[in-house]
């Protein structure tokens, strides 16, 4: 600390200098005026900053024009306070959407609303367990709208603490407890992210590039599978749609993608920590309280009135077969609707719906999405009963 | 508000404009008081009526003090100030913590208790402005400081947004006379605001959250046990994370200060290169070291009493430092590993005393590492969130695991090894000057590439808005 610290503190600490009758310059609090001042490095600042701001100006621009260059385009982040923002949006009689990434691709909202005659409330999420959105709106006592579940069994089943899990679990804990900071933050980053190609988190971050450095791992490493990249753009009502060149036939990106849905939803081997079986009894535990919990979240809101529909969107090729080989039909699908008695709608036993053809094997095309709504809407009216 | 957030850039942007371009001082001071209570509001509005009464109450209460004839009146009101002070501490932030005690304490007596759970919601940053407050009234009592005639005045040292709600402690003595004449616009003064902030953002959002966090969060979050490299690389990377996380929003804070004319002292000096725990605690969160030294340390006689009273004061300041971080028994045994260093350390010299081969730089580089690692052992107990997560890790640090899970990737392991071993080289480099020297004696070109490419990384990283550490606190 500079000499005037000390000076600083000497004139705090003699009572006698400070006591003394204030001065008409220290009439507001009777103190010494400012002793202490921190050093100001004596360099040429004005030039300085000006080479700064040049230099962060045109990083910022050729990055963008990279970005823009191999394929990305400006969307928005989905994040919990977009979520936040568009779970305000339900009204006591929305239609509203939950569940999966499959709920938020496939479903689209301009032909939902023609069929419905309402526009949903897009509240499904990438990776996401539909369960904690579910329970927050049969804890909802307003709400006594209709509910349009997307069912993937490995997510909708995913025990507490898994990031499925915790993915939903924290968007509704944000519509909860979100600051005004937290909302002026999402209202002001919204026209940036639309105009801005390299805005995207959990993709172009920092964070995420170190990710994709090709460093192998210890073979023993126990380290989480990854996430496949950019595929869709989102708007401001988080209706997700597939990029062009994702759903462009034989793409890399489509292989890619391909590639990295089968690792992640291939069952984790149980922790070294825990015996098998010991480790699979809790399985089997958490996934029945999670069938007695979605009976009673439903139970609820049928009780005020509200009422559910679980649909089961096209999956395909090495996936399909992947899923109905982990999470058969018969084990998870029919005990669902069997013990919530909500209706149901399986792709597969509709024609019109069982023709589609997913590009990365889990989600449908912007185009198909459009075409699938329209031919989903008398499925959805019938087990509705409009 | 947390400082990386885009609400906070344009709020600051704002401020920082209208401060200039008024003229009358005391309608800037008006400004900054407004704009610190938006600032602090926009977290939970209700708060910030709670933050305005204690101030108001401590600007009485000083002036009771002041005004008080004979000592034992000075002593009633500075008891009211300090009861007042750490009652609202003590409800918003241990009132669960205390009802749990309480109900295993009698338990073992046989009597079954079961409190009702409160649901309070914690104040963001309640521990540091009630310190603020508290400052004030404590050192009108010492006579070291006369009360202001001014409640803006007042509000405004509590409130300053850029240290409200994560420090560093401002005490009223040190923030007080710097309202006493408006500061001038410097353009230098401005920059090298603006250029902490830069650092300190760069420290927060790219080296804890980015390069740190997620490695730590991993290791002390995993439900197994570890292998040994696993679990110290945990521990390590969290040093590094609270490091640059805390530190990284004091420099943001004596930036934003800066930029609005107002000088805040030092929190932090190379803290990692300290050798000893008194040069460690000289270094880390000195405004609250300090504090406590002032405020309680000496009071209770400090090293002026005998050598088993001194360290039993040693003790007894920790435990509380401890229990200032959280309702927690971990952060008490963090408090109290601390105070346990601080004895051994002062036996031991006063039984070495100083010898010539002390001096000697192997000798104190390999003290400045066995302070390291004692520190970043004392951290298991801050990070860990029980003392069964604790145990595992410790266990796992020593080996008792070797058949322990490894969860890192080797990107991680090498994240961590590198910014830990430029962490280190920085803070040795120059653990005996401080950044302004350090800036002043560079050459141009590597301060501005320095500073373009901590912007470019702040940009890059985009930031999740992720909050700082000590905010919970």
């Amino acid at each position: 600390m500079p000499s005037s610290t000390s000076n600083f503190k000497r004139i705090l600490r003699l009572p006698r200098l400070f006591f003394r009758p204030p001065t008409e310059a220290e009439s507001v609090h009777g103190g010494p005026p400012l002793e202490f001042e921190r050093p100001i490095p004596q360099i040429p600042w004005r030039g300085m900053t000006v080479v700064v701001v040049v230099i962060v100006i045109a990083a910022a621009c050729a990055w963008e024009f990279y970005c823009r260059s191999i394929g990305y385009g400006p969307t928005l982040n989905d994040n919990e306070d977009l979520w936040t923002l568009t779970r305000q949006r339900v009204k006591p009689e929305s239609i509203v959407i939950i569940g999966d990434s499959r709920g938020w691709f496939d479903l689209d909202l301009d032909e939902l609303q023609k069929g419905l005659g309402k526009r949903p409330v897009q509240l499904a999420m990438g990776g996401g367990c539909g369960y904690p959105v579910l329970a927050d709106l049969a804890a909802d006592k307003t709400f006594h709208g209709t509910i349009i579940c997307s069912f993937v069994p490995w997510l909708f089943f995913a025990p507490p603490g898994t990031p499925p899990m915790e993915r939903g679990e924290k968007a509704v804990r944000r519509s909860h407890t979100q600051t005004p900071a937290q909302r002026a933050s999402q209202y002001l980053a919204m026209p940036l992210e639309e105009h801005v190609a390299f805005l995207k988190q959990e993709e172009l971050t920092l964070d995420d590039l170190l990710k994709r450095l090709p460093i192998p791992n210890r073979s023993d490493a126990r380290v989480p599978p990854r996430l496949p990249p950019y595929f869709g753009t989102l708007d401001r009502e988080r209706r997700a749609r597939m990029t062009e060149e994702c759903a462009r036939p034989g793409s890399e990106l489509q292989k890619r993608i391909q590639q990295i849905w089968l690792p992640l939803f291939t069952p984790h081997p149980p922790p070294s920590y825990i015996p098998t079986d010991v480790f699979m009894a809790k399985m089997k535990d958490a996934i029945e309280k999670r069938a007695r919990d979605t009976i009673a979240a439903v139970e609820k809101l049928r009780a005020r009135g509200g009422k559910v529909v679980f649909i089961r969107l096209p999956v395909t090729s090495g996936l399909k077969a992947l899923e109905d080989k982990t999470t058969p039909r018969n084990q998870t699908w029919d005990p669902l609707l069997q013990g919530t008695g909500a209706p149901g709608i399986y792709f597969e036993d509709f024609r019109e719906l069982a023709s589609f053809n997913c590009p990365e094997w889990s989600h449908l095309s912007a185009g198909d999405s459009v075409e699938f709504s329209k031919r989903l809407v008398p499925h959805l009216r019938a087990a509705l009963g409009m | 508000m947390l400082f990386n957030s885009l609400t906070f850039i344009v709020f600051f942007a704002v401020v920082v404009t209208a401060y200039w371009s008024i003229h009358s001082w005391t309608a800037r001071k008006n400004l900054l008081v407004t704009a610190s209570y938006i600032f602090y509001g926009a977290w939970n509005p209700p708060f910030a009526a709670l933050l305005f009464s204690t101030t108001a109450m401590d600007f009485w209460l000083g002036r009771r003090i002041a005004k008080a004839k004979d000592q034992p009146s000075r002593r009633a009101w500075l008891v009211g100030s300090v009861c007042m002070n750490l009652s609202m501490l003590g409800f918003f932030k241990y009132g669960n913590f205390l009802l749990e005690n309480f109900q295993w304490l009698l338990a073992r007596i046989g009597i079954v208790y079961h409190p009702p759970h409160l649901d309070i919601l914690l104040p963001v940053g309640i521990s540091f402005y009630t310190f603020h407050s508290l400052s004030y009234t404590l050192d009108i009592y010492r006579g070291v400081l006369q009360p202001t005639r001014s409640l803006r005045d007042f509000v405004l040292a509590v409130s300053f947004f850029p240290q409200l709600v994560a420090g560093p402690i401002v005490r009223a003595g040190d923030f007080l006379p710097q309202l006493v004449r408006p500061p001038r616009l410097r353009i230098g003064q401005f920059m090298w605001g603006l250029l902490l902030m830069t650092l300190g953002l760069f420290e927060k959002i790219v080296l804890a959250d980015t390069m740190l966090a997620g490695s730590a969060d991993r290791i002390f979050g995993y439900a197994g046990p570890l292998v040994a490299l696993d679990s110290w690389l945990g521990v390590i990377a969290f040093a590094g994370q609270i490091f640059f996380d805390f530190a990284g929003y004091s420099t943001c804070a004596i930036g934003a200060a800066l930029c609005l004319g107002f000088h805040l002292k030092d929190n932090f000096r190379f803290p990692y290169a300290a050798i000893g725990f008194s040069d460690f605690w000289r270094r880390w969160h000195i405004s609250l070291s300090t504090f406590l030294r002032d405020y309680l340390y000496i009071p209770l006689g400090g090293n002026r009493v005998a050598w088993t009273r001194a360290a039993i004061n040693l003790v007894i300041v920790m435990f509380l430092g401890g229990l200032w971080h959280g309702a927690a028994w971990t952060f008490v045994v963090w408090g109290l590993l601390h105070g346990f260093y601080l004895v051994i350390e002062h036996a031991s010299r006063a039984l070495i005393g100083e010898r010539a081969w002390t001096a000697n730089f192997a000798v104190k580089l390999l003290l400045g590492l066995i302070t390291y690692g004692a520190v970043c052992l004392a951290w298991v107990f801050f990070r860990a969130s029980d003392f069964t997560i604790a145990t595992r890790m410790l266990r796992g640090m020593f080996g008792g695991y070797p058949h322990g899970d490894a969860i890192l990737a080797t990107r991680e392991i090498l994240q961590i090894g590198i910014v830990t071993f430029f962490m280190m080289l920085a803070h040795w480099s120059l653990r005996d000057i401080n950044v302004e020297t350090a800036v002043t004696r560079l050459p141009r070109w590597v301060v501005t590439s320095a500073w373009a490419l901590m912007a470019c990384a702040i940009i890059l990283t985009q930031g999740t808005s992720n909050a700082f550490i000590y905010f919970q606190f």
